[in-house]
């Protein structure tokens, strides 16, 4: 929306008056320079009684500052024909002689780019400027009028899976992916353009948009996503079938061909595979960093790698629990598949120890001596983790890579023993949990149905690679280290998927958090009302989270 | 009664000085930028922001003056703030002055 101020204010930039404008407003309104800030404490308080509190004005056309609520500006307005004055604290623009505030779109793109510069100066995020329609837009919603209103009651969003003959695996994941909030958000402001040219090469991403489709179409039956498991299916082979499959499995194998689909339908080059844009990537996609430091020389060598998922070991703890999972998902593709997450294993060397993993590499000793802050009683050899922040506490412990494992050092040139230690890098803002619950060894397969507790809202902060202390121990969140402003690894529970039954034979099902706030209990056809309480007393196999507060970058 | 003016005067004084340093080291920004995360976070800006929609409806929208709404939202902004806003900021004040004077 084009405004343009006043008649008064149109007469004042005509006289030139942008550019000094321009000198007010980084002098002091949104100071990008230490010297402006150091003019802006000197002199910026009101001419007559001094104070620098509410409503502070300049005077846009000398330097002069007065308050509003005791009339100074306004006196100096009438004796000098200064019409216009600005407001030190929000940068608007007062006209004396209109009586009121006035907006012109120039000045305030001059206004916004200073903002920029001025948070960018200190460190800070950038500020949030609230979407405003533009000329288009406004016409569109004035030819639009008819308006859907969302009601406290209302089930929209809400509806059943068919179950195509043991696809229940499927129907969770869908459930949860057609409730993740910022994903809908996207799918239903048509942000997908599909380039797809061939009719026979059937884009999954528009697949899941009809999926949005159906399910705010507002219809009660049950939805038969048959076109979505064909896709699926013919894109990842190794799901093929009408066996039950492993809803991780699914999750990973869904995403990754939505990604291959957004980039190839979208015909963004995939020459950095590293740094996709697509809206997998930057919902689902978080950065886990591995530091390795060699016990020799201290040498600390650091990789970050792109993960979709965090999966979590449950049960007694041991160092060389290998598994990656398996090569499922590294047929999904080369180096464009992020690695399904990782568990504490060996870096660089093959999964399983060979070595006999009954003698855990440290000795309780070292434990002590080197965890200052774990809750743990027992040494980790024992201890099993009952709730999901102990299996990340676990997580992102740090590892000592014993006499069998050594690594060789980049700094002092030879094989040590080194410590390992894994943290968060960065976060997505889709956090995906998987407790490792089946456990696949060689001739046995096994159910862990260990209860593991969950929050509903979950704090990631002393998992970040910046609570990381420099001698590489998860110490706690210590206030003065961490200079973010505000919480923003602050995480809410939105999707729980369980599974039922044993290894062989079992059923999933699972609970999300409406559009409303509401659960619901969703178990293939049958949606049903929940409790938060219900939800958090539930097994727990994957477990979604949905960041608090978004960022613009 | 000229010991409580002199008070008045000290009192207003050290604020100014305060507030000299807060904004020339950038810091005032900075709590502007934390008191508004935890406004946002608290309900506190969603409450005012109803309360506001409600007065414009209903002084009329063609009557309704940036100054009225000043002088009818400042007292009920003001109670509205939660004692453990607060509580953080000052806190966060006390360690930049102790900061400044160990300089």
């Amino acid at each position: 929306m084009s405004s343009t101020g006043c008649q008064h204010l149109q007469a004042y930039k005509a006289a030139g008056g942008k550019e000094t404008f321009r000198i007010i407003y980084s002098y002091f309104v949104a100071c990008s320079s230490a010297d402006a800030r150091h003019k802006k404490a000197q002199i910026c308080k009101c001419v007559v009684c001094g104070d620098y509190r509410p409503r502070l004005h300049a005077c846009l056309s000398c330097i002069y500052f007065g308050c509003y609520d005791k009339k100074h500006i306004h006196q100096h307005a009438e004796e000098n024909k200064h019409h216009l004055a600005i407001d030190v604290s929000y940068g608007i623009i007062y006209c004396f002689v209109c009586g009121d505030y006035v907006y012109d779109s120039e000045l305030e793109e001059l206004a916004r780019a200073q903002c920029h510069r001025a948070s960018a100066s200190l460190g800070l995020k950038q500020k949030f400027f609230p979407w405003e329609p533009s000329e288009e837009e406004l016409i569109l919603l004035r030819c639009n009028p008819k308006r859907r209103r969302v009601t406290e009651a209302s089930h929209i969003g809400l509806r059943g899976l068919i179950n195509l003959g043991n696809t229940c695996f499927m129907n969770c994941i869908l459930q949860s992916l057609a409730h993740t909030p910022i994903l809908r958000d996207y799918f239903m402001a048509d942000q997908h353009a599909c380039q797809a040219t061939d009719e026979s090469q059937q884009c999954l991403v528009c697949e899941m948009a009809r999926l949005y489709q159906e399910f705010y179409s507002g219809s009660r039956t049950p939805y038969i996503p048959y076109r979505l498991l064909h896709l699926v299916w013919t894109n990842a082979r190794h799901l093929a079938g009408y066996e039950q499959q492993d809803a991780h499995e699914f999750l990973i194998a869904a995403l990754d061909v939505l990604h291959r689909h957004c980039k190839e339908m979208n015909g963004i080059s995939d020459s950095n595979p590293h740094h996709c844009n697509c809206i997998i990537d930057r919902i689902f996609t978080g950065g886990l960093q591995s530091d390795v430091t060699c016990k020799r020389c201290n040498n600390v060598s650091t990789t970050i790698d792109p993960i979709w998922d965090i999966s979590l070991d449950l049960g007694p703890g041991s160092i060389h629990s290998s598994h990656l999972l398996p090569s499922a998902t590294a047929a999904a593709s080369t180096a464009q598949t992020p690695s399904t997450g990782n568990t504490g294993a060996n870096n660089g060397s093959s999964g399983n120890s060979s070595s006999a993993p009954s003698s855990l590499p440290f000795a309780s000793a070292d434990i002590t001596t080197h965890s200052p802050s774990t809750s743990f009683t027992n040494s980790p050899g024992n201890y099993e983790p009952t709730s999901l922040v102990e299996c990340l506490k676990r997580f992102t412990k740090t590892e000592h890579l014993g006499n069998s494992a050594k690594i060789k050092c980049s700094k002092c040139h030879s094989y040590q023993e080194s410590t390992k230690q894994l943290t968060m890098k960065k976060l997505p803002i889709v956090a995906c949990f998987h407790l490792k619950r089946f456990e696949h060894s060689t001739g046995y397969h096994k159910k862990i149905s260990t209860f593991v507790s969950f929050p509903e809202e979950l704090d990631m902060t002393p998992f970040m690679s910046s609570a990381r202390c420099s001698n590489g121990f998860n110490g706690q969140v210590l206030r003065s280290r961490i200079p973010t402003l505000t919480c923003d690894n602050k995480y809410s529970l939105f999707a729980v998927v369980n599974h039922y039954g044993t290894i062989e034979s079992g059923h999933y099902t699972c609970y999300i958090r409406s559009l409303k706030e509401q659960w619901y209990r969703c178990e293939d056809h049958l949606i049903k009302r929940a409790t938060a309480g219900e939800v958090l007393n539930s097994e727990g196999y994957l477990l979604f989270y949905h960041k608090q507060v978004l960022e613009y970058d | 009664m000229a010991d409580l003016q002199e008070r008045k005067l000290k009192d207003a004084q050290m604020r100014a000085t305060i507030n000299q340093k807060l904004v020339e080291t950038g810091e005032r920004e900075r709590l502007k930028e934390l008191l508004r995360a935890r406004l946002i976070e608290c309900g506190w800006r969603d409450e005012l922001k109803a309360y506001c929609k409600e007065i414009v409806q209903q002084k009329g929208l063609e009557h309704i003056t940036v100054d009225d709404l000043v002088t009818e939202m400042t007292p009920r902004g003001r109670s509205l703030v939660p004692d453990e806003v607060k509580k953080e900021l000052l806190q966060r004040i006390r360690t930049f002055l102790a900061q400044q004077s160990n300089m």
